[in-house]
């Protein structure tokens, strides 16, 4: 394995160089994420406390459900999810070509102006002037801005790649790649049919969902599974199962997962063909999905022991769990025997935070636990405020989830009977409800002690102190 | 409107040719043989197979899980 005390020396020294160049732009795009992540945690109590209790600020326009609700959706999906996004992209891209984050000055500029869209963009909704159409609810021109920043974010991967000193393509890479070409075509194509003469009526709703679907399914899907594949095996030093099924995973989900979006509207009143199409998609999902439960539960076995101690871990497999739990839910919803009941209920909504949350968000925490130390060289502050925080979201995630699904498919078992009086079924669903505000401040305690830790940590990061708490692992001395 | 359908179409072409030629590129590369070797990019002499990198703060680094060398058959 040639001369090792050198070797070692060189390997880390080149990690080290690569964190160093990624530390500006990624630290930024993560810090601003956690910032709409709480903006989008109140935004998203408020709106879910009002579904039980009406009169809870109700005498305000700007905070009645209509917009809070959609506000709270996209600072969580262009803000948190999009800006952590970017930043788990960017040095996942770096660590597996091994090279410097390039156009760092301009990538931290996209972050200063992608705020910026993103804050209009709420306050436009918050103020009445919202699109209406869900996932889509930005002004066009705020969606022109973020499109066109877009571009430098391709660019700076398009530049990793070419600059790689890797000869291999990690799957991960596959998967940040879809990502990065995916999401600006589908995030310009959406807008420009749907805010465009494109599409209107029935075609508007179908470019609606296809692209709300894919949203997560091709934008934060990939991203999600792209930390997946690289923390599982980098944290517990295992190689991946098989690397043969994960590439068959890849290249299955970027066939299929397009098509599926279409299962938004079955029994609406588009063509029975495109709804088949959605629905058959959504079945030929099992195939990725599948193959990457097998793969990381089989890299998995036999160190499951070590969940106890890495709290990465703990995030990570909590949100590859909850991939596979979303994917085949969402499978089996997508057929017209479950989705008769299901639609237009809460059901849909505890579906939709399964993906965004209990995956895609828990992966992110997960994986900016193990990029925010290596970064700023200091270590988390408090392991038992890590634990707190695993808790309380994960508890609260599954009770949100529990609660809505059982709720919502009573709700729909009693809609689809037209001798229950509306009232009624409102009324049942009030328990239900209820449990979502509950898990909703679970989570919401989870989130403020997620915002404490990581402002704690740039706060020591900025005035120069902790450095001696460094461990031999992130770098410290021994 | 032409200008849409010429964007939308032209995207789905452009978008087309480019999934075909990444997937032969990775046939032609080599990136679907020696499979198993290629998952362990993710290691170096540095931080090997075998070795957690990641754990809590509170949790000293002797108390972590043995080493073991499964799989580290490279």
């Amino acid at each position: 394995m040639g001369d090792s005390e050198t070797d070692l020396e060189r390997d880390a020294q080149s990690r080290k160089a690569i964190d160093a160049s990624a530390r500006l732009p990624v630290v930024f795009m993560m810090a601003s994420g956690v910032f709409w992540l709480l903006f989008g945690t109140v935004l998203a109590f408020i709106a879910s406390f009002k579904l039980h209790s009406p009169w809870f600020l109700a005498d305000q326009a700007w905070l009645t459900f209509g917009r809070v609700r959609p506000a709270h959706l996209n600072t969580m999906i262009y803000g948190w999810a999009s800006m952590t996004g970017i930043g788990v992209l960017l040095w996942l891209q770096a660590r597996l070509s091994r090279v410097r984050v390039p156009l760092r000055k301009s990538l931290i500029a996209v972050g200063v102006v992608w705020n910026f869209a993103v804050l209009a963009g709420t306050v436009a909704i918050l103020a009445g002037g919202s699109t209406s159409v869900e996932w889509l609810e930005f002004p066009p021109w705020v969606a022109a801005i973020l499109g066109a920043l877009f571009v430098v974010v391709m660019a700076a991967s398009v530049l990793t790649f070419v600059r790689r000193n890797v000869e291999h393509v990690y799957v991960s890479q596959w998967y940040l790649f879809g990502a990065v070409f995916w999401f600006p075509f589908l995030y310009i194509a959406g807008n420009l049919v749907i805010h465009g003469t494109g599409a209107s009526g029935v075609a508007e709703a179908t470019a609606n969902w296809w692209y709300a679907h894919n949203v997560l399914g091709i934008w934060f899907t990939p991203i999600g599974l792209a930390a997946a594949y690289y923390f599982i095996p980098k944290v517990i030093g295992r190689p991946i199962h098989s690397y043969y099924l994960s590439l068959l995973g890849f290249w299955t989900l970027a066939l299929f997962y397009n098509w599926a979006g279409t299962h938004h509207l079955i029994g609406g009143p588009i063509p029975l063909w495109v709804q088949t199409v959605g629905i058959v998609a959504s079945m030929m999902m099992f195939i990725p999905v599948i193959t990457v439960a097998i793969n990381h539960h089989m890299t998995m076995v036999g160190h499951f022991d070590k969940l106890e101690y890495s709290p990465t871990l703990r995030f990570i497999v909590f949100g590859a769990m909850s991939y596979t739990l979303v994917s085949v839910q969402g499978s089996l919803t997508a057929l017209r025997v479950v989705n008769e009941t299901t639609h237009f209920t809460h059901y849909t909504i505890a579906h939709a935070h399964l993906g965004m949350y209990a995956f895609v968000t828990m992966v992110l925490f997960g994986s900016m636990y193990y990029i925010l130390p290596r970064l700023t060289g200091r270590e988390w502050s408090s392991g038992p405020l890590i634990r707190a925080h695993f808790w309380t979201t994960g508890l609260g995630m599954v009770l949100y989830w529990v609660g809505l699904t059982i709720g919502g498919w009573i709700q729909g078992q009693m809609l689809k009977n037209p001798d229950i009086a509306f009232i009624e079924i409102v009324q049942t669903t009030l328990p239900y409800l209820w449990s979502r505000s509950f898990a909703a401040a679970l989570m919401s305690v989870g989130h403020f002690i997620f915002a404490y830790l990581v402002g704690r940590m740039l706060y020591e990061w900025a005035t120069d102190r902790g450095k001696d708490r460094l461990p031999p692992m992130l770098g410290g001395d021994q | 409107m032409t200008l849409i359908y010429g964007l939308i179409w032209g995207s789905w072409v452009v978008f087309g040719i480019a999934t075909v030629w990444a997937f032969a590129w990775a046939v032609r590369s080599g990136q679907f043989r020696q499979v198993s070797k290629g998952s362990k990019v993710l290691f170096d002499e540095d931080e090997p197979v075998g070795e957690m990198t990641d754990a809590f703060p509170d949790v000293p680094d002797d108390q972590l899980p043995d080493p073991d060398n499964e799989g580290n058959d490279g």
